[in-house]
């Protein structure tokens, strides 16, 4: 029945397809067998995980999941060993032996169900519901959105926002719930299932609100009576508790399908007007996006367990007042910069973090996600709302204006279908089973660790850990986690010869698909330990240095936010060097003897540009861009990851065909157009010449046609990297010296600076930096390197 | 001490000196019954034999007129007859045909010394108030026209309009007086100029008398004759009795440059304010200041002001008279800050000016500098209104603001819990506000705000062109905000069509509201919030107990019954609010100017007590339907909502009260808030409250000199005018006790009584009020009897002329709702409530409620006041083929006797039997004589008393049979004496304090 499933490499490592089709890829794909080994390998064993990603070969088996006994219940797979005389099969994991089920009973050697198929290390369990009663009753419950919309705007701001909103409620399924809170000074949350007039429940900015207390006034508590209400003897007691006018406590008067109140809400939006409370001069705006926040959680904490529900907060702006304020009123305090977050010099901070974290927590237990479009010029506090969002899964989006593509186009996207669609699913929960010997020390990306401790958790906690299990409310075909090991072997394991030489890991990955079913996804795969410190050939041959190098952008981004004092540039230099004195090849204090493995060979370039980049050097950021550079870091692919560590360039020119270009202030030349790909932006970079032909229009000119189609090549790749990438990337077309060139200049390796040596070849361009080159750089890691 | 009574006898003929005489002193009432007139066979057995009806009747002043006239060496009729040319003899009591002739003539008798026999028939024509007699306030029916044009058609604070007052037409205020009216505003014959102040019954025809500067006579209450001689009885038809007249007085309030004794508050006047204000608004409980302290506890009266600043006037009467002094603001003493008023003495030729409150000599600024006459007077004495006027309103400058003049803002506030729409509470308020905003004053600086409110509050933006009004929950109901800055209070002209649309939306909107709760406490703050930047006027519709959220209260009713049970002596604490955080809040409102007022259509127990702190803090007022009616209340309560906000009324208001060296306020009492000393902050202030001001000494003053009373009212007009109001009265001092007790103003003081004691009810057991009340009483007479009455026997009751109804009112105070021990909580707290501002015409109703008889109206004489004939509350004079309306300003009760002609019945109500008329009576109008007569009757009770009637039938034989001969003060009843008894222990308890 698995037949005709694409074949592809089990467990090798990534060579052709780079996260292979169990988008899963390793630091390291060969095992060191010790602990010391381990640490001698300075990069971390870690794993990173796209759990739902697309994959055209993936195997859906209608039926549940075959699972070994507890504790280990991990699910049949293609690495076990069946006995098909016996029924029974032996778990690679625990060695558990475990008999078939009465309806395998079928099986043979010529009849293997699909997950034990070899190539089927990835598969997806779709069961049927148990009975048809409970069919009935789980009919796929609606996706729920709910809109959190900031007020605090211009006018023009605030068009832009409604006709984004106009249009994704265009693009909602019919039956999706739509629900719909503004806020400005004060939150409004609008009941939309009342025809009489319209009708809104107004909450106040500056209070902090429990959940309890909003579901009770909005009438939807469980427990009905009011505190206060009680007791009053001779009274008649309260009937059934509701606010307004509905006798039941539904949630339903906010949440409505898409289809039923699209024209409510249409009008709703039409009348809509920025906030009317009077800002006084020299003050910002009173937003309180932190109680709005609260309020949207709190209702949807009225929803029935397990429904998958998004809060989308479009935000303009920063929190002012209440919780989760980031700055205050007053327009002479400035937001915070990492400058007063590292003197301890942010007062509304942590506070707000807290708040936002305990909020992250609240929707974590719902099982739902907060997903945030930031859109202002100034910061709106995305640092410290940081923590709701990636706990929850959430999708974040930065942008300068409500009318800027970058929020245009991507906010447009999470609604569409087909193609374009991200796969929004709710609800995930991630369980990770491995060969003993094997600890796990955590997640890093966007999940919440669910506490559930086991003998696999790791002593050293790195990201969300201490568990064996992860939930993570929102979930895409992109979303990738990096799972970071441990390796501390047994005393018995460790005596060589015994154990078996590979290692197995297995993911469950249960989810609430955009179909509003639940899938479970069952990865199994499998990587072989190296023994003994001499084997060095295996672990070269097994290192992936793209993983390698972001998964160190990741620890060092985690590091950098939890520990105070940590010189990043000083820890990864030495990490650099302690590397290559490991895996390179060369003679004592021989800096020219020193050469590295082509597994190798391009990660200090790696290690240059990260320490160039905006996850280290942050101080050319604010805060709140350097958490939202961060958040797609720890959340994105690999390949794409790398992009934001080391930009690619592309070189178009007339002689040749579009070539990739050396990330190098030399590779530009007046009669070149680059395209620059740093993943955040895209940038079309015209050479001198080529602005000044453009400039005189020849491009129009039917005999320079050649001349149009070189102009037009980059911006039909840009278009194409543009339209696969969430969030859209800022596309930025410049030209040689012009303002906006600094976009394309701040990413290349300052090999010319204006006190350089070199003659500058005539039509390129210098740096005006004092920052070192590549060459210097690696000049000083082969002499560091080299030291004995 | 005055002028030992006894040397008066004679000169003082007739009313004054009249004891009522009982017998030998030796024996006084503890005697067998028989010889107690008394104490015998009480309402049955009348006072003295045939003449003996006379007693009362005084004919011979002096006589300390034993029971039987026979008896009376000096007996009245002799004395009497020559006098009095015509001793009305149909009323033998009421008119004390003695004193009649003395002081001139009963009402009804032209006046010979009189510039006119109709004083002011004439007048009308000139005055600007000619145009509305048409106008009523009240008519029958509220969708027609009930108030008609009164407000609107005459802007009240337009500034040469003074207030619309209820039409002339006819008397408009009922006249209990219980004196033939020729005593009160009689004008002096021209020529005796130095006419001592007017006495009640002083006869100023005698030689001597006329001419001493301060009589030493004193009026005696003919209230007295009983002894012991077996053949006298009381005559319950004799004893002191309220009477109504119809006549109409002139009043002018100083003549000769003495002040006028006033005629009864209850009574038809009009006043000629020359020098010192109006009584209506401002009335002292005695017209001559006692010089000491002494003095004044020796009399054991009250000295006190009733304010009633904004008091309806006659609609014959002058306007009140508005003075800008431009930029400098009004002229003030530049030590007491009193305004410049008629009292202040210029001197040095004008250059300097005495005040009058302290005595400090101001400057003259140099342009109000003006010559002095031959007289003393400045030459432009009259051409000046505040040289010349009690009453003046002075324009406010910058001084007196501290921001822009509040707008009229009018915020209402509806339950809409599930008993609110269904008992139809909601809707009646609905229909009620949506027709009474044709009477919100005009104009742009009218905003208007509404909001609803269950278990949470429903705000309405209304300031949405062309659109649905957007409602806006506030749920958080114990720590509210207001849900939008702008855009909740509205001027009426942008959104009428909205809130019209509104109101009629409400009671469907939430038709289906199952939420029991009521979060009154919250709604009003968050309302308050919405208001705070204005200030205005805040109208509750309440319809159940606040049982949830801030300032939330519990039934305490259930408790309160066991409590009275058994005798609990904490019972009264459960007329004490229930908690703080109301009066806190109201505290707030006040000092934000917001005025709430509550209207509280209820079937069930509401806590007042808790309830009516916010009206009484913010000086607004409780309405109180019970149990609401969904038939017969909307009338009432829209009729009362009209009047609200449709009577004369000033915002933001801070009113002070000074007076001369010598006396210093006591204590203010009413309903405002107050935060310094010495001033009052209202809210909102309008004509029919009343603040009461209690005085004490600190100083003597010299015999002869004047004592100065100046209120200052600082407040904003509904058009956004800030003015400040004065009002100055300036009486003499005596030190002459019986003086005092000639001068004592019985309706002042009766109101006084009736305040203290509902400001006592919450404070101490009902047992324990009715007892200080009763003791006020007996002092006040016991004083009398002593000081100024020593002459007569001890056996005798004699009662001072000026107070000798004091005794009755006291018993019906005694009896009224407030001091009964039967009542409910809520019934008690709203009297008390009500009490608080009562003005005085209002407050003798409420103790002794005005009865007709309807069945005979329609054979009565037309004489122009269908309400002149009075019955006394004794159920004596109740038949059974009779039908009856009683009314104590507020209800109206119907009794219909078990024996009623069934034409009558049909006649008045379309329905032949009397087990026809429907309870929730709602008087029609049919097409005959007497149906006419009686919604005539029942209009201009309502007109004069400025209040909706809510009719009630009462049927005989039945529960609201009883609950109507409840209202019979009179009577005896268990656990309360009946007039007569009480007469009896009044003199008794004398007698004990003389022993």
């Amino acid at each position: 029945m698995a037949a005709d499933l694409a074949g592809g490499g089990g467990g090798g490592a990534a060579v052709a397809d780079p996260d292979g089709p169990d988008g899963v890829r390793m630091t390291w794909n060969a095992w060191p067998r010790s602990k010391v080994e381990a640490s001698k390998c300075v990069i971390p064993v870690a794993a990173c995980i796209a759990p739902i990603r697309a994959s055209p070969s993936l195997l859906v088996l209608p039926y549940a999941p075959l699972r070994c006994k507890p504790p280990c219940a991990a699910v049949l797979n293609p690495f076990s060993r069946v006995d098909f005389a016996a029924k029974i099969w032996i778990c690679p994991i625990c060695f558990s032996r475990n008999h078939f089920p009465p309806h395998y009973a079928a099986i043979s050697e010529t009849n293997v169900p699909g997950e034990l198929y070899p190539q089927c290390t990835t598969v997806e369990y779709a069961p049927p519901p148990l009975d048809a009663s409970a069919a009935a009753a789980a009919a796929v419950p609606a996706p729920i959105f709910l809109f959190v919309l900031d007020t605090c705007l211009i006018e023009e701001e605030l068009g832009f926002v409604k006709s984004a909103m106009r249009r994704a409620l265009g693009l909602l399924p019919d039956h999706a719930l739509v629900g719909l809170v503004t806020f400005g000074t004060q939150v409004h949350l609008h009941e939309l299932g009342f025809s009489d007039l319209s009708k809104i429940y107004v909450f106040r900015g500056t209070k902090e609100i429990s959940k309890e207390q909003i579901l009770d006034q909005l009438g939807l508590s469980s427990a009905g009576i009011r505190p206060g209400a009680a007791g009053a003897p001779g009274y008649p007691k309260a009937g059934p508790q509701a606010n307004g006018l509905h006798p039941s406590g539904s949630v339903n008067r906010f949440l409505l399908p898409a289809s039923d109140c699209e024209y409510t809400l249409n009008a709703l939006l039409d009348e809509l007007q920025t906030d009317q409370w009077p800002v006084e001069a020299g003050n910002r705006a009173r937003r309180c996006t932190g109680v709005a926040l609260s309020v949207a959680a709190g209702l949807l904490g009225a929803c029935m367990p397990g429904t998958g529900a998004r809060i989308i907060a479009l935000v303009g702006g920063p929190c002012t007042e209440g919780p989760g304020m980031i700055v205050s009123k007053d327009l002479s305090e400035p937001v915070r910069s990492h400058k007063d977050l590292d003197k301890d010099a942010a007062p509304h901070f942590h506070k707000a973090v807290k708040f936002y974290d305990n909020l992250a927590k609240q929707l974590v237990n719902q099982g739902h996600v907060l997903d945030l479009f930031a859109s202002a010029l100034d910061q709106v506090g995305v640092a410290e709302m940081k923590v709701a969002v990636e706990r929850t899964g959430g999708l974040v989006v930065l942008a300068e204006s409500f009318g800027h593509p970058v929020f245009k186009d991507s906010f447009k996207q999470i609604f569409e279908d087909g193609e374009q669609s991200l796969g929004l699913s709710f609800n995930g929960t991630l369980e990770i089973n491995c060969s003993k010997d094997i600890k796990i020390q955590g997640v890093i990306g966007p999940c919440t660790s669910l506490e559930k401790k086991g003998a696999l958790c790791a002593d050293t906690v790195v990201g969300q850990g201490n568990t064996t299990s992860w939930r993570m409310c929102g979930l895409d075909r992109s979303t990738c986690l990096t799972v970071f090991f441990d390796i501390s072997p047994s005393e018995r394991s460790s005596q060589p010869g015994i154990p078996n030489p590979q290692l197995y890991i297995q993911f469950l990955t249960n989810y609430q698909n955009p179909e509003g079913q639940m899938r479970l996804r069952v990865t199994t795969i499998t990587r072989r330990w190296v023994d003994g410190s001499a084997n060095t050939e295996e672990l070269v041959e097994g290192f992936d240095q793209e993983t390698a190098a972001v998964v160190l952008a990741r620890y060092i981004s985690l590091k950098m936010e939890m520990e105070e004092e940590f010189d990043a540039t000083r820890w990864l230099d030495r990490s650099l060097i302690r590397l290559c004195s490991r895996f390179g090849d060369y003679r004592k204090d021989d800096p020219a003897s020193f050469t590295l493995h082509p597994n190798f060979s391009i990660f200090p370039q790696f290690m240059f540009n990260l320490r160039r980049s905006q996850f280290v050097q942050v101080f050319n950021n604010s805060p709140d861009e350097t958490a939202y550079f961060r958040m797609l870091l720890n959340r994105e692919s690999i390949t794409n990851s790398v992009v934001m560590i080391q930009p690619s360039l592309l070189s178009y020119s007339f002689n040749s065909p579009p070539a990739p270009a050396l990330l190098d202030v030399a590779s530009i030349s007046a009669d070149r157009i680059l395209l620059l790909d740093a993943y955040f932006s895209v940038v079309i970079f015209h050479g001198m010449t080529i602005a000044q032909w453009r400039n005189m229009g020849y491009q129009n000119q039917p005999e320079h046609q050649a001349f149009a189609q070189l102009l037009q090549a980059p911006q039909d790749d840009a278009q194409m990297i543009i339209r696969d990438r969430f969030p859209v990337p800022r596309l930025v077309i410049c030209d040689q010296h012009g303002s906006q060139a600094r976009f394309l200049l701040a990413k290349l390796n300052p090999s010319a600076t204006y006190n350089s040596a070199h003659e500058v070849a005539p039509g390129s361009d210098v740096i005006f930096t004092d920052d070192v080159s590549l060459q210097v750089f690696c000049e000083h890691l082969q002499r560091l390197a080299v030291q004995s | 001490m005055g002028a030992p009574p006894s040397s008066q006898p004679f000169i003082s003929p007739p009313p004054s000196s009249q004891p009522f005489m009982g017998p030998p002193s030796s024996r006084p009432f503890g005697g067998p019954p028989s010889s107690q007139p008394f104490g015998g066979p009480p309402s049955s057995q009348p006072f003295a034999g045939p003449r003996a009806s006379q007693p009362f009747s005084v004919p011979p002043a002096s006589q300390p007129f034993t029971g039987p006239l026979a008896s009376q060496p000096f007996a009245g009729p002799p004395a009497a007859q020559p006098l009095s040319g015509l001793p009305a003899s149909s009323q033998p009591f009421s008119g004390l045909p003695a004193s009649q002739p003395f002081s001139g003539v009963p009402a009804s008798q032209p006046f010979s010394g009189l510039p006119a026999p109709q004083p002011f028939s004439g007048v009308p024509a000139s005055q600007p108030f000619s145009g509305l007699p048409a106008s009523r306030p009240f008519s029958g029916l509220p969708a027609s026209q009930p108030f008609s044009g009164l407000p609107a058609s005459q802007p009240y604070m337009a500034p040469p309009t003074p207030f619309p007052g209820p039409p002339t037409s006819s008397s408009p205020f009922g006249t209990p007086s219980w004196q033939s009216p020729a005593q009160q505003g009689m004008p002096p014959m021209p020529g005796t100029t130095q006419a001592p102040p007017r006495m009640f019954g002083m006869p100023p025809h005698t030689p001597g008398q006329t001419m001493a500067p301060v009589p030493p006579v004193m009026g005696h209450s003919p209230l007295a004759g009983h002894q012991v001689s077996t053949q006298s009885k009381i005559d319950p038809n004799q004893i002191p009795r309220p009477v109504s007249s119809t006549s109409v007085p002139l009043f002018e309030t100083r003549q000769g440059n003495q002040a006028n004794i006033p005629p009864p508050a209850t009574s038809d006047f009009i006043v000629k304010d020359n020098g010192n204000c109006s009584p209506r608004l401002m009335r002292c409980t005695m017209n001559q200041i006692p010089c000491t302290g002494d003095l004044l506890s020796t009399s054991s009266m009250p000295l006190a002001l009733m304010v009633q600043p904004f008091a309806l006037p006659h609609p014959s009467e002058e306007p009140i008279q508005v003075v800008d002094f431009g930029e400098s603001g009004p002229l003030r003493c530049s030590r007491c800050k009193g305004y410049m008023n008629p009292f202040m003495r210029f001197v040095d030729q004008g250059r300097q000016f005495v005040c009058n409150l302290c005595g400090f000599t101001n400057e003259t600024p140099r342009d109000y500098y003006c010559n002095l006459g031959p007289d003393g007077r400045r030459r432009d004495a009259d051409e000046r209104p505040e040289l010349c006027r009690g009453t003046v309103e002075f324009v406010a400058t910058k001084e007196y603001m501290v921001r822009d003049p509040m707008p009229a803002v009018f915020f209402f506030v509806i339950d809409v819990s599930m008993n609110a729409i269904q008992t139809g509470a909601t809707a009646a308020a609905c229909t009620a506000i949506n027709q009474a905003l044709a009477d919100l004053p005009e104009g742009p600086r009218t905003m208007v705000g509404i909001a609803t409110f269950d278990s949470s509050i429903h705000f309405y933006n209304l300031k949405r062109a062309s659109q649905q009004p957007l409602m806006l929950i506030v749920p958080d109901i114990q720590d509210v905000y207001t849900p939008l800055h702008t855009d909740l209070i509205v001027p009426l002209t942008e959104c009428r069509q909205n809130l019209e649309q509104l109101l009629d939306g409400i009671p469907n909107m939430f038709e289906n509201n199952r939420v029991a709760e009521s979060a009154f406490g919250a709604a009003i703050k968050a309302a308050f919030l919405a208001m705070k930047p204005t200030g205005g006027k805040l109208l509750v519709f309440q319809s159940v107990l606040p049982s949830v959220g801030i300032g939330s209260l519990f039934s305490r009713e259930a408790e309160g019954r066991t409590n009275v049970s058994s005798g609990d002596k904490e019972a009264h604490k459960l007329l004490q609010p229930g908690d703080k955080t109301l009066k806190t809040m109201a505290i707030e409102f006040a000092e934000y100017q917001v005025c709430v007022d509550i209207f509280l259509t209820t079937q069930t127990f509401v806590d007042i007590a808790s309830i009516s702190v916010v009206p009484r803090t913010t000086g607004g007022q409780v309405y109180y339907y019970y149990p609401f009616s969904v038939l017969s209340d909307p009338a009432k309560l829209y009729n009362d909502l009209r009047w609200n906000i449709s009577r004369p009324q000033g915002f933001e208001a801070v009113m002070r009260i000074r007076c001369s060296q010598g006396l210093q306020v006591q204590e203010y009492s009413g309903n405002f808030c107050k935060r310094i000393p010495t001033d009052i902050d209202l809210p909102a202030i309008d004509c029919d409250k009343t603040i009461m001001v209690t005085f004490k000494h600190d100083d003597k003053f010299q015999e002869g000199s004047e004592c100065a009373f100046q209120c200052a009212l600082l407040y904003t007009t509904v058009y956004g005018q800030r003015r400040i109001r004065i009002i100055n009265l300036s009486l003499p001092c005596t030190s002459m006790l019986s003086n005092l007790f000639r001068s004592a103003d019985l309706d002042s003081q009766f109101t006084c009584f009736l305040k203290q004691a509902a400001n006592g009810i919450p404070a101490s057991p009902l047992s324990q009020v009715r007892e200080q009340i009763t003791n006020l009483c007996i002092n006040i007479l016991c004083s009398y009897r002593k000081f100024c009455a020593t002459v007569s026997s001890s056996g005798q009751l004699i009662l001072p002329e000026a107070l000798k109804l004091l005794p009755l009112y006291t018993l019906a105070l005694v009896k009224s709702i407030g001091l009964r021990n039967d009542g409910r909580l809520d019934d008690r707290s709203y009297w008390v409530s009500r009490s608080a501002s009562l003005s005085i015409p209002m407050a003798f109703p409420l103790v002794y409620p005005r009865m007709i008889s309807i069945h005979d109206l329609a054979s009565k004489e037309d004489d122009g006041s269908l309400l002149s004939a009075t019955i006394p509350l004794s159920s004596e004079h109740i038949n059974d083929d009779g039908i009856y309306l009683l009314e104590n300003g507020e209800d109206g009760l119907i009794y219909v006797g078990n024996m009623v002609n069934p034409d009558t019945v049909q006649r008045i109500f379309g329905v032949s039997s009397v087990d026809g008329i429907p309870t929730q009576l709602v008087l029609q109008h049919f097409d005959n004589d007497l149906s006419k007569k009686l919604n005539d009757v029942v209009d201009e009770t309502r007109r004069q008393r400025c209040s909706y009637l809510r009719l009630r039938l009462c049927r005989k034989g039945d529960p609201s049979g009883l609950f109507f001969l409840s209202y019979m003060v009179e009577d005896k009843i268990p656990g309360g004496l009946s007039y007569v008894e009480f007469l009896v222990q009044v003199h008794r308890q004398i007698q004990t304090k003389m022993a």
